[in-house]
């Protein structure tokens, strides 16, 4: 079982029997074919990388420039005063600052508690296995409408809005999900070690620590990624809870910025390309689990 | 082993990560437990860019001038975060603006610290105001906001563009309907290339319009949505005859839709694209800055019969205080600060708005700003009238929002669309 | 069961919860009782700084009258309707482009994959700095093909589509997850199906397509009640200034979403924005099981190798 995972991620690099081919006999390809590949390959890709392509142009350019119809993605003459007056007008490492520390607080509360129901649901045998896994996948399925007044409302008399509270505590108890995922990976860890310690008198606990989690650690990498980029990500929750500017998230700071008569589309564009970049180190870095965690992830 | 390492990367990922809880907990728990030293009280406004920079001078100058209390200005755009912010008991601000209409909707809500006490105190006379920029300001006998800054809407013209049609600024509502017919332009294939009346909001146009032509929205009590008054329909219906339907609302549609970005160097009216154009005070100080080459004019809004003229629409520009502020008295000192003389004047030229104070209407510090005198006068004129602060007042301009879009758009009848908003304010 | 087994499985039953306990306290405190008290708050007249007031039926009933509710609705239904095939098609179509036998496969993923992770602010003003009608790259190169230049967020006509191009752009996390999923058909079933003779076109409608349908289902199901609640995307495409919510023109772009959130916080309807929730909510639950029903009739399972 622990095998097939490996297998799995090889196979995503370097397709031995790549499904969904042509056969051998056929593989005699002539060049024309290999070309034709290639540029359907690059239409597709470039059809999603293009805006990004037009954020950064237009986050380098001039206001003339800006503004002048047709539209060219090469700036006329090179700028670096949008990015000026972002940091000017916004605090930016500010908003830096506190998205990190909910995402940083998300990440951890995920940790503490999605495993451990992952673990519940798929190394325990007990009666509400079954039940509490149709339950976890119910509430995936809540429109997030429904809850969010009475929340509101829950905090408010907590006296909790306008802190990052609301935003972190959620994840303290599980994210379903995750929860999910980690499940379906649990689900192939061999239950012979698991029986071996049972047998030797370890606690559940100790077997779930010392044993299960470390046999986890490529999914829990997966799960600690998604959960940062959710929180990172996260839109409505920081705009009905964080009333003061100065805990606003890098997404609400962008919200903010484009409020007024005008919206100046050069430093919008340039504050854009700062927010987006973190998101992007992070996954250049992490893009084997990313990729990889959706895939294992979905696969019912 | 690696179970091993990676416990003990977990547990020290763990550590660091708590810690970064505390910290982030101790950073955003703890804000200036009363400590010996003025008072922190908290300034939110909707304004931001430069006009938030003139802001932040005056309260600069009110920090100097005193040592008692420190205001601390914030920037914070969201009206909808002002009153989510007012709802819970830790409120994150103590003083703040917003637009006379929100005022009794918000106040019958007890949401706004009653005023008059702290008015008394502060000893704020009630009577340097300019009576139209009251009228907003009460909800059921009392004071709940005090205005700042008020705003008037007047007709602009571009010189260059009538002299060149060989066309007088209108005095009337048919001359301005014929002037608009000589300044509209279509090219060959019937598409606008210039028009005679341009439309920077729809709301604010058909309103002023209404009561132009001797209308009223919100009933002769004031506290009433009557949005299918028949002079509010004509008016309507004037706009539609001459505009809408002689051109085309899709063409109107297309032609609005190419345009540039109000206020700034590709504003409309500012590149020739818009003859004239109904709009505010602001517009004196922004053109100089933006367009300094555009030759225009201001005159009266048109009148439809004489004891009509003068007629303009009022809106002001208010502070109040929160319900669930912690220093209402000290946010008073700073409120009767902002309406004084000196304060309300920095303000008010920095932003291009009117003051609200009858005394500063014919100050000699707005005689540098172009044309300023058209619309301080029209806040004198008896026919300058506001919408109604009521409770219904966001559903009912969100409304008439939707069905003046529907008008413009050729969609509805000016009747039907008004209708419309009658029947759903009745089963508001 | 013997009296040992019997206590054996109550021990078990008392471990299971311990470890889901979090999972447990966290859906009685923050899905159970929400509902549960949104359900109440339905019923009730509330501006969020007055007591509620019990009102019975009438959010319901002024809903059925609400032409603003139903425009939402209606938008909402489009989106979801026209949204989720388009993701399903394109996402496939697209898997099988990423599968191509190019160099550099690994990068492609990640470029189509790329626009999920951007915050939806950074996405949503950048489309509207795409679809500007002036200004925009889109009616540009609409334009240089000859093709007709929608005047994408000002007509009321184009402004669904407008939401549709912005939530087609971040359809890469669906594109691999097929990706996955065309990789784990078996070899064998292709090549046996090519000796009968069968062409690109049956190999996909008789291999491929019931060998994903799982997870076909799986994507519908979450599209689906992904664009019931669509919020962010038309939210930041029609915003004007701060101090306004808008539709769009003409109303064509208010989701069902927008509306309740309008209704809660800006006209403080708060009890009228519960009754919307609990619509959507009851909607979302009958789609899902007309749909999890239906895939009885072409959802494949277990021809998948373990």
């Amino acid at each position: 079982m622990v095998l097939n995972a490996t297998e799995e991620r090889q196979s995503e690099t370097a397709p031995t029997r790549p499904a969904g081919e042509r056969s051998s006999r056929l593989r005699r390809r002539r060049p024309g074919r290999t070309a034709g590949r290639y540029v359907l390959v690059w239409v597709l890709t470039l059809l999603f990388v293009f805006p990004f392509l037009a954020m950064l142009s237009t986050a380098f350019k001039l206001p003339a420039d800006i503004f002048s119809a047709p539209p060219s993605l090469w700036p006329k003459e090179w700028t670096l005063a949008n990015f000026a007056a972002v940091f000017e007008e916004i605090p930016f490492w500010q908003y830096l600052w506190n998205t990190i520390v909910i995402a940083a607080l998300s990440v951890l509360g995920m940790l503490i508690a999605s495993p451990l129901v992952a673990y519940s649901l798929s190394k325990i045998g007990w009666r509400g296995q079954r039940p509490l896994l149709v339950i976890v996948m119910a509430t995936m399925m809540l429109p997030p409408q429904v809850t969010m007044i009475p929340l509101f409302l829950m905090w408010n008399g907590l006296e909790a809005t306008n802190t990052i509270i609301p935003l972190v505590a959620p994840a303290f108890f599980g994210t379903p999900f995750l929860i999910f995922m980690l499940r379906q990976f649990l689900m192939s860890v061999p239950n012979e070690l698991l029986q071996a310690a049972r047998i030797d008198g370890a606690s559940e606990f100790r077997i779930y620590w010392s044993i299960v989690l470390p046999q986890a650690r490529p999914a829990l990498i997966t799960a600690v990624i998604f959960q940062f980029v959710w929180a990172w990500t996260d839109f409505l929750n920081p705009l009905i809870y964080l009333n003061d500017s100065s805990k606003y998230t890098l997404a609400i700071g962008l919200y903010s910025f484009f409020g007024e008569h005008n919206v100046e589309w050069g430093p919008l564009m340039a504050a854009s390309v700062l927010f987006t970049i973190p998101a992007l180190a992070l996954f250049v870095v992490f893009q084997r689990y990313f990729v990889g965690g959706i895939s294992a992830g979905a696969l019912k | 082993m690696e179970s091993r390492m990676f416990r003990r990367r977990t547990a020290l990922r763990a550590v660091a990560l708590t810690s970064v809880a505390v910290a982030a907990v101790a950073l955003t728990g703890c804000s200036g437990a009363g400590d010996s030293g003025p008072t922190k009280i908290t300034f939110s406004y909707l304004w931001g860019g430069e006009e938030a920079k003139a802001l932040e001078k005056v309260i600069a100058d009110f920090n100097a001038s005193q040592k008692e209390i420190k205001v601390v200005g914030v920037s914070s755009p969201d009206m909808q975060k002002q009153l989510t912010s007012m709802s819970s008991s830790n409120g994150s601000f103590d003083i703040s603006d917003n637009f006379g209409n929100a005022v009794g909707s918000w106040a019958s809500k007890g949401i706004l610290a009653p005023l008059d006490d702290y008015l008394k105190t502060e000893k704020v006379d009630m009577g340097a105001f300019a009576p139209a920029s009251l009228d907003q300001m009460k909800y059921e006998g009392k004071t709940y906001a005090l205005p700042i800054a008020v705003h008037t809407q007047q007709l602009m013209y571009n010189k260059d563009l009538l002299d060149k049609a060989g066309v007088q600024p209108p005095t009337t509502m048919d001359e301005l309907a014929a002037a608009i017919k000589k300044l509209t332009v279509t090219d060959a294939s019937g598409a606008i290339t210039q028009i005679g009346l341009g439309n920077p909001s729809t709301s604010t146009l058909f309103t002023t319009l209404g009561y132009a032509f001797g209308g009223t929205w919100d009933g002769k009590d004031g506290k009433t949505p009557t949005p299918a008054d028949p002079k509010n329909v004509e008016a309507l219906d004037w706009y539609t005859k001459t505009l809408t339907d002689a051109y085309g609302a899709d063409k109107i549609s297309s032609f609005t839709s190419g345009l540039g970005q109000y206020m700034s160097a590709q504003d409309p009216f500012y590149t020739g694209k818009e003859a004239m154009v109904i709009d505010g005070e602001w517009q004196a100080v922004n053109i100089p800055k933006v367009a300094p080459n555009l030759n225009w004019g201001v005159v009266d809004i048109p009148a439809v019969s004489s004891d009509l003229a003068g007629s303009t629409q009022v809106s002001t520009s208010t502070l109040f205080i929160p319900n669930n502020s912690k220093h209402k008295a000290e946010a008073a000192k700073f409120l009767a600060y902002m309406v004084g003389d000196k304060p309300m004047t920095d303000f008010t030229l920095a932003l291009g708005n009117l003051p609200s104070k009858t005394s500063l209407l014919s100050d000699s510090a707005y005689d540098a700003i172009p044309h300023f005198d058209a619309w301080l006068n029209a806040l004198k004129s008896p026919n300058a009238k506001s919408l109604s602060s009521q409770p219904y007042s966001a559903q009912y301009s969100t409304d008439l929002g939707t069905a003046f879009d529907d008008v413009v758009r050729g969609v509805a009848t000016p009747e039907k669309a008004m209708q419309s908003v009658a029947d759903k304010a009745k089963s508001c | 069961m013997t009296p040992t087994a019997k206590r054996g499985a109550r021990r078990q039953t008392l471990l299971g919860l311990a470890f889901a306990s979090p999972f447990i306290v966290g859906a009685a405190v923050f899905i159970v009782w929400p509902v549960l008290a949104s359900a109440g708050y339905s019923f009730t007249d509330f501006n969020l700084f007055q007591a509620p007031k019990w009102v019975g039926l009438d959010n319901y009933a002024h809903m059925l009258q609400d032409s603003t509710f139903w425009k939402a609705l209606w938008n909402t239904l489009f989106l979801t309707v026209t949204g989720v095939p388009l993701t399903i098609i394109i996402s496939i179509v697209g898997a099988h482009f990423l599968n191509l036998p190019v160099r550099g496969q690994p990068l492609y993923r990640a470029l189509v994959y790329l626009p999920t992770i951007v915050p939806v602010v950074v996405g949503g003003y950048l489309w509207r700095w795409l679809l500007n009608t002036q200004y925009g790259f889109v009616d540009y190169f609409l334009g240089l093909l000859h093709l007709p230049q929608p005047e994408w967020l000002e007509q009321p006509d184009w402004g669904k589509p407008a939401i549709l191009l912005m939530c087609l752009w971040t359809i890469g996390g669906t594109m691999i997850i097929y990706l996955a999923a065309i990789k784990d058909v078996p070899g064998e079933l292709y090549e046996a199906a090519e000796l009968d003779g069968a062409g690109w076109w049956g190999r996909f409608r008789y291999i491929t397509w019931p060998t994903i349908s799982p997870v076909t289902l799986f994507q519908i199901i979450v599209t689906v009640i992904a664009y019931l609640q669509i919020f962010a995307q038309p939210y930041l495409l029609t915003q004007t200034r701060l101090n306004e919510t808008s539709g769009g023109p003409g109303q064509s772009m208010i989701s069902y979403a927008m509306y309740l959130y309008q209704n809660a916080f800006v006209f403080l309807k708060m009890g009228y924005a519960s009754a919307m929730a609990w619509v959507l909510f009851l909607l979302t639950l009958i789609i899902t099981l007309l749909l999890l029903w239906s895939s009885k009739k072409w959802v494949h399972y277990g021809s998948e190798r373990d």
